[in-house]
């Protein structure tokens, strides 16, 4: 949820400056849109007038109003009145909503747990195989897709319910382009190559990373992402997922063995600026200030697509600041995983505008509206990466779409107590000096007294 | 509603509703119920009498009954039950868990730990700064700085202090004054004090110290000022050096007011949550009964440990209230 | 005798620098929220608060400008770029207001102090640079050496003290920041006052009838008040939530200032009770024998008499609630935060905001604000009350 809320705050500060919401944001024919999709899908769709469709969604502004500009688009094609309203405690109103049979259309879920939730106890309706299978094929990593979407209804069977629209990227390192310049290094294609890079900046005198668990009562999250990206990077995606429900011990030594490639970072006293002791309290806020200091504190930042919100004022993205993505072992051939969060819909009371609704969201048209302003991500392999507001969105739209696998932030997956709770502190203990396997099984410990 | 308004409405409806529960109730004894007249007047007044005490304590009563009486009660019943059988009796269950848990333990040896310095310093400074500041003429302005931290909430002492304790990578300027004179007594590299257990503990027991030192100081420097000038003055005569007198004239003659005052900061320390919920919120050891208690139940949703963690701080408390009840009853006869 | 009088002050002058240095301890953290609460991101990052008097040395990173925009082509066919890298940066509008002084400078982040003010930089194939103390340059070169984006400069420079009201804007008056103590600060005075005013007139009728009236029981009860003092209110947090929800106040205003009620009680009484007695028995007996009721002996007698204890518990109820944070996050604040404390607030803050020690320090400020103020106003009472019921 912490990290939802960031990337959130993010968005909101790419989009300062957007122009404001006129009927039709973007007029025909215009821009690097997908027109023929969008005519495509008007031509074929049925009349719905009169219909209307509800969306309700953790949505706020200005997200909110983006959405509310796509489904300008949608009654324009199907003379639907389609309606979204943001709530900021969202995800208790929907479950007592839905309990009292007052539920919108849709519902826009920040994770799959609560949607879960809601499918288990049969307040979502299932979007059907043909839609699963168009996620399949026409999302990167598309089975990763549908699996985070699936879940077990009321009587047990897997069904798919949730559909994802709107995604947000982990796997990135943040550096200074000009500083790289200055030292003359080059941005490292794989893991291999991160880890001499390292090497040769320690060598060289110098840190480099910035690493900072810091965050309030949430102090730690930002080391689980850490590991679930190395998870990633060192088995493959079965025992993350084994991982994430528990049927693999938090204490396997797999597990253990990515906390430990963790500690190869964040432990070694030379590779973080201000020494490995810093760590845990550094504020995650303040940690990537090292790379903008004079002289540079640090050359690299292992943080989600939300982090520039937190740059020094003025810092441009792309110019002053970049990315390049957490790479992977050359030699573990897993391909390339990207970890990430993203929010999903699914079918709170279904109708056939609601239906159609489903559909105009496979357009590309519907993405690249969503993509041009801002603010928005999306593994749709069929849209003009040329649609995204920015250089930087395009570049980690690109990242997605170069997935192999795609796996969401396992904390958030996890039952509070444990992702929200001892896996936090767990990776505080481990930065501060204790042994990863002690570490690993006192969460599993609290783990098995949760069943 | 507008809260404001509603909080006035609720000034006019609260306030009103006293006023008129004591005028009407009052009246209705002395009018209607047992009218001071007739046949009976004498035997009138009596009754009312003897009804009109219950009607003056009936509001206070029933506030303190279900707001600090009844849930004593409702705690135990809730630590020995599991409330996801059903509030099924479960017995000694949840206190067996909460035994094994070694955050319980932890927060148990911090709780000892703040019980043995915090009154202690708070007292030892009080009465520091009372006796000084009692001998000179700008004592009064003196003790109203040292009071001041009194006013100021524990969270916004948590901020105070963690500017103090703030700790920056070692090659940038420190702006935490801990760690700008430790680096300049020759540390070698900036401390996160927050996080060096054990003794971080003692940096979020300085906070405590330093908003009761004041408290401590006004009750002893009253105390101070009760001693009669002669018992002094004739240990004066004695050729008693300062520190005698100190120690051996004055301590001991408020030696009764010192012991309530320990009290006191200690019934502050056993309750304290704010700053340790503010500054670490538990973590690196330096969880406490309350904070433990607070993780229970809002985060883990507990209730069963959570009350039962809650008793523990009541049967630490229970020696005390005793005591002052004793004390309270003596001084009343 | 002289020698004994040399002694005597210099005992004293101890004593006094023994004060002294006490008080300046004490007051000392409360001063740097106080100065940092007045400082700028930049200098509150860049130094510690106690350094704000002095001026501070800093390293920036500084831009010339874009290349592409302002480079003009001289009679050597060489290109020049050239102004003033404070106004480049926006710091100040022209090089005249420039306060800093650059002590050297350097154009690769491997070596921001290779060079002193007025000294030519040489970046290679007559690629050259030259910067003054106030931050003027000259960037010169050929057509690809000057374009694309502005060569960076690296400075160490000195910049007297400045102080900023900027963050109390930010923090109090800035309608779309959502962070903001304004709500909260509303929210805080609408839990204070009803939560104050309240348990005092419910506590005095209480405490007269304890000090003033005989009935059988009284002593036990008295000793019930005793006990409940000590009682901690964390018992209190489950049962009364539940019972709160049963009964349909859910969170919210009213369980809040009910709960407060209901905490403040043993301490008023006991306070209430403790003066009373100890007013002059004549006055009330008088006043029986001229046939008042006890109904009027207390509205017209007592309570004016009472008033500096009643004042007291005032106080302290009023800090106590204004200041508590445990009450408010259980019985009032729901996941709207539409009803978040001051104190809530920055804890919150202490989250999301853990770094930004402008914002934490203003909004810690506003939040004691109001308590300090009472409290110097209205120290008097504190004090009379403070030793009048010291069991709490």
């Amino acid at each position: 949820m912490k990290t939802t809320l960031f990337a959130s705050a993010a968005a909101l500060a790419l989009s300062a400056g957007m122009a404001p919401a006129q009927d039709l944001i973007f007029a025909p024919g215009d821009g690097a849109f997908n027109w023929d999709s969008f005519n495509a899908y008007a031509d074929a769709a049925p009349d719905l007038s009169g219909q209307t469709v509800t969306v309700s969604g953790p949505w706020l502004s200005p997200e909110a109003d983006r959405f509310d500009n796509l489904l300008a688009y949608f009654e324009q094609a199907t003379g639907a009145n389609a309606t979204y309203t943001g709530s900021d405690s969202f995800e208790q109103q929907i479950v007592i909503d839905a309990e009292a049979g007052s539920s919108p259309n849709i519902a826009v879920f920040p994770q799959p747990g609560l949607a879960a939730v809601m499918a288990r106890g049969g307040l979502l309706t299932p979007l059907g195989d043909d839609m699963a299978s168009w996620v399949e094929q026409n999302y990167a990593a598309g089975s990763s897709w549908v699996d985070l979407g699936t879940y077990a209804n009321a009587e047990g069977q897997d069904e798919f319910y949730g559909f994802f629209f709107n995604v947000n990227l982990k796997s990135l390192v943040w550096y200074v382009p000009e500083n790289f310049e200055d030292a003359g290094y080059e941005v490292p294609q794989t893991m291999e190559e991160l880890i001499a890079l390292s090497d040769q900046i320690v060598a060289e005198g110098e840190a480099p990373w910035c690493i900072g668990l810091g965050s309030g009562a949430a102090t730690g999250w930002p080391a689980t992402d850490w590991v679930e990206d190395i998870l990633l990077r060192t088995q493959p995606p079965e025992v993350y997922d084994g991982w994430v429900t528990n049927e693999i011990p938090f204490n396997d030594p797999r597990i253990v063995g990515a906390i430990e490639t963790f500690g190869q970072f964040a432990r070694n006293e030379g590779y973080v600026m201000g020494g490995a002791g810093t760590v845990a309290t550094t504020d995650f806020r303040d940690s990537p200030s090292g790379l903008f200091a004079s002289p540079p504190g640090c050359y690299m930042h292992r943080q989600a697509s939300f982090i520039p919100a937190f740059f020094p004022d003025g810092t441009v993205v792309g110019e002053d600041a970049d990315f390049f993505y957490f790479p992977s072992y050359e030699s573990e051939e897993l391909g390339n995983p990207v970890l990430g969060g993203g929010t999903l819909m699914g079918v709170t009371d279904p109708s056939e505008a609601t239906t159609a609704f489903m559909e105009f969201l496979q357009t590309p048209f519907a993405h690249e509206i969503m993509m041009a302003q801002g603010g928005f991500l999306t593994p749709h392999s069929g849209v003009n990466l040329d649609a995204y507001a920015t250089a930087t969105e395009a570049g980690q739209g690109e990242i997605l779409l170069g997935a192999t696998t795609f796996r969401f932030d396992g904390s958030d997956l996890m039952p509070g107590a444990i992702g929200a709770g001892s896996f936090w502190t767990g990776m505080v203990d481990y930065v501060g000096g204790a042994d990863a396997q002690a570490v690993a099984d006192r969460i599993q410990q609290s783990w098995d007294a949760l069943n | 509603m507008n809260p404001a308004l509603q909080g006035l409405v609720t000034i006019i409806v609260g306030v009103g509703g006293c006023v008129a529960y004591f005028y009407f109730s009052n009246q209705i004894l002395d009018k209607v119920l047992f009218p001071p007249r007739g046949p009976n007047a004498g035997r009138n007044i009596n009754r009312a009498e003897a009804i009109r005490p219950w009607l003056f304590l009936f509001p206070a009563m029933a506030a303190l009954g279900l707001y600090l009486a009844y849930p004593v009660f409702e705690t135990i019943r809730l630590s020995v039950t599991d409330r996801d059988l059903g509030g099924a009796f479960v017995g000694g269950a949840n206190y067996a868990q909460m035994f094994q848990e070694d955050k319980f333990w932890e927060a148990v040896r911090n709780n000892l730990l703040w019980l043995l310095v915090v009154p202690a310093m708070a007292t030892a400074f009080g009465l520091l700064a009372a006796q000084l500041t009692d001998r000179i003429g700008w004592g009064n302005i003196a003790k109203s700085l040292i009071f001041m931290p009194m006013a100021i909430s524990f969270v916004g002492a948590a901020v105070i202090f963690k500017l103090i304790y703030d700790a920056r990578p070692e090659d940038v300027a420190q702006i935490g004054v801990l760690n700008a004179i430790y680096l300049q007594l020759g540390g070698d590299s900036p401390i996160t004090w927050l996080t060096v257990p054990f003794w971080n503990n003692f940096f979020l027991m300085i906070v405590l110290i330093w908003i009761q030192t004041g408290f401590a100081m006004v009750i002893l420097s009253a105390a101070l000022r009760g001693i009669p000038e002669e018992t002094v003055e004739a240990a004066i005569v004695d050729g008693a050096n300062p520190f005698q007198i100190f120690f051996k004239i004055k301590v001991p003659q408020i030696a009764g007011t010192i012991v309530v005052v320990w009290t006191t900061i200690t019934i502050v320390v056993l309750k304290v949550f704010d700053i340790v919920f503010a500054m670490t919120n538990g973590q690196w050891e330096t969880q406490v009964l309350a904070n433990y208690m607070y993780d229970k139940l809002f985060r883990s949703n507990d209730w069963g440990v959570g009350s039962a963690s809650a008793m523990i701080i009541m049967l630490m408390v229970t020696p005390i209230l005793v005591w002052n009840v004793y004390n309270a009853r003596k001084e009343m006869r | 005798m002289d020698n004994i009088a040399g002694k005597k002050s210099s005992l004293t002058w101890v004593l006094h620098l023994s004060v002294l240095a006490l008080v300046l301890l004490w007051i000392f953290p409360t001063v740097g929220l106080l100065v940092s609460s007045f400082r700028t991101t930049d200098q509150i990052r860049s130094s510690g608060w106690w350094a704000a008097l002095f001026p501070a040395v800093q390293n920036e990173t500084l831009r010339s400008a874009d290349p592409d925009e302002s480079r003009v082509l001289r009679d050597d066919g060489l290109y020049m770029v050239s102004g003033n890298l404070y106004v480049v940066d926006g710091a100040v509008d022209t090089p005249e207001d420039v306060v800093a002084e650059i002590s050297v400078w350097g154009t690769s982040s491997r070596n921001i102090d290779a060079y002193v003010p007025g000294d030519t930089a040489d970046l290679g194939d007559g690629e050259t640079m030259t910067v003054e103390a106030n931050g003027d340059y000259v960037w010169i070169g050929n057509d690809a050496q000057i374009s694309g984006r502005g060569q960076r400069v690296f400075v160490t420079a000195e910049s007297p003290p400045e102080f900023t009201l900027q963050n109390y804007r930010n923090v109090l008056f800035d309608p779309d920041n959502r962070e903001g103590m304004t709500r909260a600060f509303f929210n805080t005075l609408t839990v204070t006052i009803p939560a104050t005013i309240i348990p005092i007139l419910i506590a005095a009728f209480a405490a007269y009838a304890l000090a003033w009236m005989e009935f059988p029981g009284r002593a036990l009860l008295i000793a019930a008040i005793v006990a409940l003092l000590v009682v901690p209110l964390q018992l209190a947090l489950i049962p009364l939530l539940s019972l709160h929800n049963s009964i349909g106040i859910g969170k919210g205003y009213l369980g809040v200032w009910l709960a407060h009620t209901g905490f403040g009680l043993p301490l008023a009484i006991y306070l209430l009770r403790n003066y009373m007695v100890a007013l002059p028995r004549d006055i009330i007996e008088c006043a029986k024998v001229d046939g008042a009721t006890d109904f009027q002996i207390f509205t017209k007698i007592i309570l004016p008499l009472s008033f500096p204890a009643l004042a007291s518990f005032a106080i302290f109820q009023f800090l106590w609630t204004w200041n508590d944070l445990l009450v408010a996050m259980v019985f009032l604040i729901d996941s709207s935060g539409e009803t978040t404390v001051m104190t809530r607030q920055i804890v919150e803050l202490l989250g999301t905001r853990g770094g930004d020690w402008e914002i934490l320090a203003t909004s810690a400020f506003v939040s004691i604000a109001v308590p300090l103020v009472v409290f110097f106003t209205m120290q008097r009472y504190l004090v009379r009350g403070l030793l009048a019921g010291s069991v709490k």
